[in-house]
């Protein structure tokens, strides 16, 4: 646990300065290419870019393994179960070559400790999450990605890193608790699926990938605006941040988040890549507030300060979260003992 | 791969820099109509990204002037103090464009103060939204340059809320109702809106041209779910067991899925089930059972904070017609027809549009 701090700290340091600079310096040669009018069509998001290979297959099979670890986790904290080995296995037909991984519980259990409304909020969002691997593995047919190998247990090195104090973080330990465990994955499916939609190709827009990648991205957003309003509101209930120390922690959670993808490959809403300062102008991660008036503002959408314009992610940025790995160039670790399955596995930026 | 892909991404990157993003006289010959859209009866042929954004911009009009009306008391073209200091533009936010001429807006009468919030949380929840709202239409102003239309005009009166209320059946006939007496008022009259943001950016996500304008439209309709996902959480919050004001949202619900259906593709040309067809296409603030078990467990009970379709979980998405007959109360639609330009409820002298635009 502390071998990953160590980690980060240490590749945070030396890389960024060198990451931060190659970024902008990709960016300058693109406002180049592509003039001031901004006026290509969709055209450079095809199935086939020139130099690099990747279908729609390919980006519908990286939403699946995120949406395989979101259910994992959901699923648990609802049931005590994770998803039936009709969910997880590999399609009849399948011809890739990844095989169908396990999930390491560690401690997840049904939460502990929960009300009725506290219970039906964790089934829907299981639900919800349980029927997005059976709409992709759907879509995908025989193309579909068994599960890679989950590791549940991750969370408490995470929130270790994250400098949340206190007893071993256990999401599955109560509901405060599970709140800051879904608060990891919320933002990042949000901004994984923005990052998504505009990889994927005319032909894809067509086929109602597009619509069905968006219409995914929305209901990840609604999943975490519950989060960040139940953090949000419990924290004003309280009084202060002290007297609800989950809040702090989900913003614990952020700055590592940020921290994770810091000057990895630029932001997409951004030229410059992420500072890694949740709130600021070139971080693609949005702190919650502890509103103490009526007159003050909350920070339940997590959004570009400027035009109120939600974050993107690219599949680098997605990795380096749920590698918990700030690292270029890692291929698992983290949720994911041995990597997603996906030519994206390894971080590249 | 990697390469490629990084450049992609970089391109999104660069474009969708607010001051690249201008659109303005692009020729969009070559544009590509997703064919589960191209029966949308009324809409021309030849809109471009502009005619889009541009019918954005007019929901964006409309949501941030109720917001800035709950939060503050003011609309968004005269901030006041208290606007301003919660981080409204101090000279205001133009409502002047290319198309039309600024409408104004009617509201609740002489209040300057805004909705006598009683929560911290309600009334921070009305700030955050009212700022968003307001940069998300200078943001699409930016986007469309000089392309970008006036306000329309925009009533949030008495009148339409009571009409529109009694048309969801919250409140009896000849009743009143608006949304800027108490915290619950704020909700019901904010979950009008924000799951129809939702959908419609969905709805027009597939027709914009240009990847930065879809990953800009992308972006706002994450915020506008994050809005709707707010604003469901805190009703649900206020209201667990459905007794008051999350059966209304049932209500305003179904009135939502029948404007909804009587403006789809299918009700209006017999095209052929479309994902826009899909009815309802709307669900209120409660419990469900759902439709299979957890796991290889049984079915469970769930609440309802996220609006979209039973089974695969997506959101909805709307074409345009179906949004303006919504936001309109019908006045998109009459039998069986599209009537444009829509009129009534929140607009009652319709959206500004250009000569292909959406109205």
């Amino acid at each position: 646990m502390d071998k990953l701090k160590e980690i980060i700290e240490k590749t945070f340091s030396r890389r960024r300065f060198i990451a931060a600079a190659g970024g902008v310096a990709a960016a300058s040669t693109v406002v180049g290419l592509t003039g001031c009018g901004g006026s290509s069509p969709h055209s450079p998001v095809t199935t086939t870019p020139t130099g690099g290979k990747f279908t729609d297959t390919d980006v519908l099979n990286f939403a699946l393994n995120l949406e395989y670890l979101e259910a994992q986790f959901y699923l648990y904290a609802a049931t005590g179960k994770g998803l039936s080995s009709a969910d997880t296995a590999a399609p009849s037909g399948y011809a890739g070559s990844y095989t169908e991984g396990t999930v390491t519980a560690g401690s997840a259990a049904m939460v502990a400790g929960t009300n009725t409304q506290q219970q039906d909020i964790i089934n829907e969002i299981a639900y919800e999450e349980q029927q997005h691997v059976r709409f992709l593995r759907s879509a995908l047919g025989s193309s579909a990605v068994p599960m890679p190998s989950i590791d549940l247990s991750f969370f408490g090195p995470l929130a270790m890193t994250a400098g949340i104090t206190g007893p071993t973080f256990n999401p599955f330990s109560s509901f405060d608790y599970f709140l800051v465990g879904a608060f990891i994955f919320e933002d990042v499916g949000v901004t994984a699926y923005a990052g998504a939609a505009p990889l994927i190709s005319a032909a894809g827009v067509t086929a109602g990938y597009l619509t069905a990648a968006s219409g995914i991205l929305a209901v990840e957003a609604y999943h975490a605006a519950y989060i960040r309003t139940a953090i949000t509101a419990n924290a004003i209930a309280a009084g202060s941040a002290s007297a609800y120390p989950y809040f702090t922690a989900a913003n614990q959670v952020a700055a590592l988040r940020a921290t994770l993808t810091v000057g990895n490959s630029g932001a997409p809403s951004t030229a410059t890549g992420n500072n890694g300062a949740p709130g600021s102008s070139s971080s693609v991660e949005t702190a919650l507030t502890l509103p103490t008036s009526k007159t003050q503002a909350s920070a339940i959408v997590a959004a570009d300060p400027t035009n109120a314009v939600g974050f993107a992610r690219n599949v680098n940025q997605v990795l380096h979260v749920v590698y918990g790995s700030p690292t270029v160039g890692t291929a698992k670790g983290g949720f994911f003992p041995n990597g997603v399955s996906s030519i994206f596995a390894t971080t590249t930026a | 791969m990697p390469k490629q892909e990084t450049e992609i991404l970089d391109d999104v990157i660069v474009r969708n820099r607010r001051k690249m993003l201008t659109i303005g006289g692009i020729a969009l010959a070559g544009f590509v109509l997703p064919t589960v859209l191209s029966k949308d009866a009324y809409a021309a042929t030849t809109y471009s990204d502009s005619d889009i954004l541009n019918f954005a911009l007019n929901l964006e009009f409309l949501e941030a002037n109720y917001y800035y009306l709950s939060a503050f008391g003011c609309t968004i073209d005269k901030p006041n103090a208290a606007a301003i200091a919660a981080g409204a533009p101090s000279g205001g936010i133009p409502i002047t464009g290319s198309v039309g001429t600024p409408g104004t807006v009617s509201a609740m009468g002489s209040s300057s103060t805004g909705t006598p919030f009683t929560t911290i949380q309600v009334s921070s929840y009305a700030v955050e939204t009212a700022i968003e709202e307001g940069k998300h239409v200078l943001f699409l102003q930016s986007a469309l340059g000089s392309s970008a239309v006036a306000q329309p005009s925009i009533s949030l009166d008495v009148s339409t809320w009571s009409a529109l209320a009694q048309a969801a059946g919250v409140i009896p006939s000849g009743g009143a109702f608006t949304p800027y007496d108490t915290d619950d008022d704020f909700l019901v009259g904010a979950y009008v809106f924000e799951d129809v943001g939702v959908t419609a950016y969905h709805g027009a996500a597939p027709l914009l041209t240009m990847s930065a304008n879809l990953s800009a439209a992308a972006g706002i309709l994450s915020v506008e779910a994050y809005h709707a996902g707010l604003i469901r959480t805190a009703i649900n919050a206020a209201d667990p067991t459905g007794t008051s004001i999350a059966a209304y949202t049932t209500k305003i619900s179904a009135l939502r899925a029948a404007l909804a259906l009587a403006a789809s593709p299918t009700t209006l040309s017999g095209a052929a089930a479309n994902p826009y067809d899909t009815n309802p296409d709307d669900y209120g603030v409660t419990t469900f059972t759902t439709p299979s078990g957890l796991g290889g467990g049984a079915a469970v009970t769930a609440t309802r904070i996220t609006d979209a379709d039973q089974t695969n979980v997506v959101a909805f998405a709307r074409t345009t017609t179906q949004v303006l007959n919504i936001v309109t109360g019908s006045g998109a639609v009459k039998n069986n027809a599209v009537v444009s330009p829509a009129t009534g409820i929140f607009f009652p002298a319709g959206l500004n549009a250009g000569p292909n635009g959406f109205k």
